[in-house]
């Protein structure tokens, strides 16, 4: 197997009345790593997902799915990859032994083999106790765990997982990053993974492509980000009577202003870090700027996807896609 | 393993889901034996009269032994649009996508779901039987009369459940699956499942002269009346199969169409 897991060259899925839901979208994600796609929601992940799983053609562009391009060999890709979709489609009157079962003769492999994976995937994911109980009954965190067992029966060299945490609450989604962690240290699986989530893409992944309106607009592991990014952003509120231009004139001496960051009032990367915040703050009062908050934020993936789109991820984190 | 067993063994497995996912939900099973039965048993409590009495009624032993093959295919029909909304929940669900994402061969996410309705069709003939038999009523046909009543009720139960499919495809929705019932309901009732078709007048004697349902129950009941001959059996199987070759093949092709997004 080459060492790309994913391979995409000007990828592009337009929908009817001309919308690119992904627009050119030239990607390589290597084999062994977790891989983040990072992107506020209709930004094109899902899309992007389909597309490498077979599910959606691309309009144009090719992708390359362990080893096998999606449009002309789309059975031996579907034989390689594991595909935990959002929203987990699982059967709420099946229990989690039977849907592991079922999984495994869809693969194809012999009834003993079926049998012998369900349980260690039970074991693995921890839902042994569960395992004859009804799928109605599991909690949020349980049925991603069987959702994300059910894409490993045939152990497959390419995992996707499609929002895998969205809804889950902090424990639940805590513990899933843990599985995914040790599967792909373990096992080796390639791990490519879509998020809304900042912190997630951070933590968990090794790799981050950051995707807007289609297009990726940032691409690298997490510190080389932020590396680009450089320095801390001083935010500073104004406070009645003063304007975000009063402060953001001030703060213009002291570094590059960030455009949007801060609502009523201004932003600037700050070369000096925390010694020349005092400077700046002294420089306010100094001109007379009245102001309520200041904040000094270390640089992160957010400012990363501001700095590239000029707008905060997680803005719209309440609305479904 | 070659393709074909692999795509067999698929099928067996689909179809064994969908029948256990079928018999786990009451809401799912529960009204294709609830409503035929009720309907069966005031129909034979208000006719039970009718025969010989009522011109154009044959004089038969009793109204059950007419009334239980109308209700069989009215069971099968509720049964297939059941199956057809379960279709349409799974491609909403995702349940579809995660098939299609799998190397699960296509051909068994059409057979597997036509399979649970012949399986299902084939429990239903016998159990509807059974309890026409215990409140009295006979088949004449003796064992091959059954036989032939439970083939044509199968064959007509995936001709249903390739119409459910078809309908789920289309629509994408199963409360829209389950909205197109009462139109079932018409077909089946503008037909002879329920009166011979010489009790019937004007238009509506003409309508059902030409329902295909009609015929389709009447070569049931002749197994269970008596007068039964290889041609009227031949002549039910024939028409379930029409119809079956008729529904399964709009299922295919709109299945096919539908799969053509994917790679």
């Amino acid at each position: 197997m080459s060492d790309q897991a994913v391979e995409t060259q000007d990828l592009v899925r337009e929908y009817k009345g001309g919308v690119k839901a992904v627009d050119g979208v030239t990607l390589n994600v290597e084999s062994g790593g977790i891989f983040g796609f990072l992107g506020p929601n209709g930004a094109g992940k899902s899309t992007m997902v389909r597309m490498l799983t077979t599910l959606l053609k691309p309009t144009s562009g090719t992708a390359i799915v362990a080893g096998y391009d999606v449009a002309k060999h789309p059975d031996k890709v579907r034989r390689r990859i594991g595909v935990a979709l959002q929203d987990a489609a699982i059967d709420p009157y099946m229990t989690g032994r039977e849907l592991l079962r079922l999984q495994g003769v869809l693969h194809g492999l012999p009834r003993a083999e079926c049998r012998a994976r369900a349980e260690s995937l039970l074991e693995r994911v921890d839902l042994v106790d569960a395992a004859d109980r009804r799928v109605g009954t599991y909690s949020g965190g349980m049925r991603r765990r069987l959702d994300l067992a059910l894409s490993l029966v045939h152990e497959p060299v390419v995992l996707f997982l499609d929002e895998p945490t969205t809804g889950l609450d902090p424990v639940s989604r805590v513990t899933l990053w843990e599985e995914v962690r040790r599967l792909n240290r373990e096992h080796g699986t390639t791990v490519f993974l879509t998020t809304q989530y900042l912190e997630e893409a951070d933590q968990l992944a090794d790799r981050v492509a950051i995707i807007d309106g289609g297009r990726i607009v940032a691409d690298g592991s997490p510190s080389e980000l932020k590396a680009q990014i450089g320095f801390p952003m001083l935010s500073v509120v104004a406070a009645d009577g003063s304007t975000p231009d009063d402060v953001s004139r001030v703060l213009a001496t002291f570094g590059e202003i960030v455009p949007g960051a801060v609502d009523r009032g201004a932003a600037v990367r700050l070369p000096g870090g925390s010694k020349a915040m005092a400077d700046a703050v002294r420089a306010l009062d100094e001109a007379g700027v009245r102001f309520a908050e200041v904040d000094l934020t270390e640089p992160s993936l957010d400012d990363v996807f501001l700095a590239s789109t000029g707008r905060h991820l997680g803005a719209d984190d309440d609305v479904s896609e | 393993m070659s393709a074909a067993a692999l795509a067999t063994r698929q099928t067996a497995a689909l179809a064994w889901r969908s029948i256990i996912t079928t018999l786990r939900l009451p809401q799912a099973w529960f009204p294709a034996l609830f409503f035929p039965l009720v309907l069966m048993a005031i129909f034979t409590a208000s006719f039970g009269g009718a025969p010989g009495n009522i011109p154009g009624f044959p004089p038969i032993r009793g109204f059950l032994d007419f009334a239980v093959c109308g209700a069989i295919v009215q069971g099968v029909l509720i049964a297939g649009t059941t199956a057809g909304a379960a279709f349409a929940t799974d491609i909403e669900h995702g349940f579809f996508d995660r098939l299609v994402a799998s190397p699960t061969s296509r051909v068994s996410i059409l057979t597997g779901r036509l399979g649970a309705s012949v399986a299902l069709g084939v429990v239903q003939a016998l159990l509807f039987l059974s309890i026409a038999a215990i409140f009295g009523a006979r088949v004449e046909g003796g064992f091959w009369g059954v036989v032939v009543v439970v083939i044509i009720a199968a064959i007509f139960a995936a001709a249903v459940g390739g119409l459910g499919v078809y309908l789920a495809i289309r629509t994408g929705s199963g409360e829209a699956v389950q909205g197109m019932f009462p139109l079932f309901l018409a077909l089946l009732f503008f037909s002879s499942a329920f009166f011979p078709l010489d009790t019937m007048t004007g238009w509506y004697h003409a309508v059902a002269a030409v329902n295909p349902i009609s015929y389709l129950v009447e070569s049931m009941r002749d197994e269970v009346l008596g007068g039964a001959t290889i041609w009227t059996a031949l002549t039910g199987i024939g028409i379930a199969a029409g119809l079956a070759a008729i529904s399964i093949t709009a299922s295919a092709i709109t299945l096919r169409r539908r799969l053509r997004v994917a790679s």
